[in-house]
């Protein structure tokens, strides 16, 4: 089968819209648009701060970093620039899966309780051994991830076939809010610091380090090239599940390996950066507006935009109020909202 | 859905729909017991004799003073905030006719929450006695917001939900950002962020107890009212109620009343939501006994919460909101459930 006579019906069942077929040409505008914002952001996030650097060191930054200038970005900077990329990335793509393999366009890592769910285990095991860290803090946030979605989507009663999106939503959020709730006991026995109070309850990249990206890598670029490779299934999942299997899919497999994917990068991201809001909601819906539904356009353009959205919002934190800095997560959440409202009204109400 | 809900609950007469004030009595005087043993609790051990020395007016010592001082103004607030909240959740879903409906459902918690905060850091020397109003106007406006975004041909009880959520998101997004840009101490941060007793005085019972004592039996009265508006429009219309101007003030008392609790103990979920649940469950649909029984049930899950904040680790203290929201979020799953099937 080739490429397109897969890519076209998938993009016109998934959701319903009907402008739907993108020329190659606009993929190709919003692909550059966005690389050209990624590349100002970087140099945007690279050129704030505190010490004034000029940006001709940057090159020697990357290289040697001899001096306390070169040190500055090489050490601090870069790393939380290069991490921001990296979380809004693995929370953007892992958004996208998942509104594939639920068939749900209000599926998202943060609304089901993934996010919550990494957040809870981590910082569980950070109370319990407080040496905690890095390698084994990832594969913990996985089992959060893993337990806390699959008990909402349970919850939601999706085994009594299609569960309604808002239904789906609720409980998810509801599952959420009380793993949040926990966490801040779990918080408040651990340590008294707003500041990690504010980390693992709304994440973000302000304390970012080369050892943080370290963990993350190798997952994220897993779980990235796992999504690509598996673009073309996940187009014909959106046909149904009853016409992909006429197609010759194994539905239930390629659910299986999606969800995998999903708890792999948002675990990964959770456990470096905490849970930044709405980057799986958000990112994927805009895209889908400016290119079309088919996954093998999508998903590489959500690993930009997320990294994008992220890295902005971080830049914009730092803004609010000089020494003091927001969290990138309070920034994304108010972007997030309104869409997720958008959203909600959308929804056919069923229940 | 939710008169189907109350219906079925009204034809279920049980003992306790019989004779009412038996039961309610007795939950009375469980709040109250609930309540002395609860001012026995806390970082120093004070004993019931202590406590009941102090509360007939022995202050001679220091535990009467610790609990004259400390213990005491928390426990007639959460008594004060327990109402309010139970009561404002009772209203709301009669008026709404929507079982999920609750002041930090719809978004109104946050709101005043949010529009509080930003009083008090916008203007330092602002007397705390302003953030009631101020904590009023972001609730009703918070409300306002979400009916209008989630009315499209009519606002389901789901999508109000799911709205209120979003608009409560944005609204919390809001509260962390003004506590970052003003960096408090973590116990302040906690109460606004999650609800909490801790280290209220008596002049926040102040506060809040002229809008307990003046709404509360305003809404008693009216519940015969309610009871009306819960037939459906065209018969509350047909027995001679002014449908809209009814539901209008009802909804205003509910958001004040929601408004005034935030205003002292910060953001407390869910006793709002499950309090007239369990009211409607065991007193039936009839507002006249349900709206105390979902005040009385807000007392005592407020007292158990700040209690089991305050002893189960001391010196830490977990804030009574968390407490809330671990019991509440799985009644919420399990309400959810069931309203599905």
């Amino acid at each position: 089968m080739s490429v397109d006579t897969a890519a076209q019906p998938a993009q016109e069942a998934v959701h319903q819209r009907p402008k739907i077929v993108t020329s190659k040409q606009r993929v190709t505008w919003v692909s550059l648009a966005l690389l050209v914002l990624v590349v100002a952001g970087v140099v945007w996030g690279l050129s704030i701060g505190s010490q004034q650097i000029s940006l001709s060191r940057l090159p020697g930054a990357i290289v040697r970093a001899d001096e306390p200038d070169e040190l500055i970005i090489q050490s601090i900077r870069l790393p939380r620039v290069v991490l921001a990329l990296c979380v809004g990335a693995a929370l953007a793509v892992a958004g996208a899966l998942m509104q594939a393999v639920a068939a749900n366009p209000l599926a998202a890592p943060e609304i089901m309780g993934v996010n919550a769910g990494a957040v809870f285990v981590v910082v569980l095991a950070i109370t319990v051994v407080p040496s905690l860290s890095g390698a084994p803090t990832i594969l913990l946030a996985f089992g959060g991830a893993a337990a806390a979605g699959v008990s909402v989507m349970l919850l939601a009663g999706s085994g009594r076939g299609r569960v309604s999106p808002v239904r789906l939503a609720l409980a998810g959020v509801t599952a959420s809010s009380l793993l949040i709730s926990l966490t801040q006991v779990l918080i408040i026995f651990d340590e008294n610091s707003t500041d990690s109070v504010l980390f693992w309850l709304v994440g973000g990249v302000n304390f970012a380090g080369w050892q943080d990206i370290r963990n993350l890598l190798p997952w994220l670029v897993l779980g990235l090239i796992g999504a690509f490779a598996m673009a073309r299934s996940l187009n014909l999942l959106a046909l149904g599940d009853d016409m992909a299997r006429g197609l010759g899919q194994n539905v239930e497999r390629t659910r299986m390996t999606g969800s995998a994917l999903v708890i792999v990068l948002c675990g990964a991201a959770v456990s470096v950066a905490g849970p930044v809001a709405f980057i799986g909601l958000v990112v994927p819906h805009i895209l889908r507006r400016l290119v079309g539904s088919s996954y093998t356009v999508l998903l590489p353009l959500c690993s930009i935009g997320g990294g994008a959205l992220v890295l902005y919002a971080d830049i914009s934190s730092r803004y609010v109020k000089p020494p003091f800095e927001v969290p990138a997560g309070v920034v994304t959440a108010l972007i997030g909202a309104p869409i997720f409202v958008y959203l909600a009204r959308r929804q056919k109400v069923t229940s | 859905m939710s008169a189907a809900i109350v219906a079925q609950h009204v034809r279920r007469t049980s003992l306790a729909q019989r004779y009412p004030g038996i039961l309610m009595g007795s939950l009375g005087v469980l709040a109250v017991v609930l309540s002395f043993y609860s001012l026995s609790v806390g970082a120093t051990d004070v004993s019931m004799t202590d406590v009941f020395n102090a509360v007939i007016g022995n202050t001679g010592d220091q535990a009467a003073q610790i609990v004259v001082q400390f213990q005491l103004p928390r426990v007639l607030l959460a008594w004060l905030v327990g109402i309010a909240l139970g009561v404002s959740g009772a209203v709301m879903q009669g008026v709404i006719r929507n079982p999920l409906a609750a002041p930090d459902v719809v978004g109104v918690t946050k709101g005043a929450g949010f529009a509080g905060m930003l009083l008090l850091l916008a203007i330092p020397g602002m007397p705390v006695v302003a953030v009631v109003p101020a904590a009023f106007a972001g609730g009703l406006a918070a409300a306002a917001l979400v009916y209008l975004l989630a009315y499209r041909r009519g606002a389901t009880p789901v999508r109000i939900a799911l709205v209120g959520i979003a608009v409560s998101a944005a609204f919390e997004a809001g509260i962390r950002f003004l506590l970052v840009r003003n960096p408090l101490d973590v116990s302040a941060a906690l109460i606004w962020l999650t609800g909490s007793l801790f280290g209220r005085s008596m002049s926040s019972v102040l506060e809040i107890l002229p809008w307990v004592l003046v709404l509360v039996p305003l809404i008693v009265v009216w519940s015969r009212r309610l009871d009306v508006l819960g037939l459906g429009d065209d018969l509350a219309a047909g027995l001679g109620e002014p449908v809209e101007r009814t539901r209008r003030l009802l909804l205003l008392f509910a958001v004040a009343l929601a408004a005034a609790a935030v205003a002292v103990s910060g953001t407390i979920g869910f006793v709002g939501l499950i309090a007239p649940h369990m009211a409607r469950r065991v007193f039936g649909g009839k507002h006249v006994a349900s709206i105390p029984a979902a005040a009385l049930f807000g007392v005592l899950l407020m007292i158990f919460a700040d209690m089991l904040g305050r002893g189960l680790a001391p010196p830490l203290e977990i804030p009574a909101g968390l407490v809330t929201a671990v019991v509440g979020g799985p009644y919420f799953l399990y309400l959810l459930v069931k309203t599905g099937k």
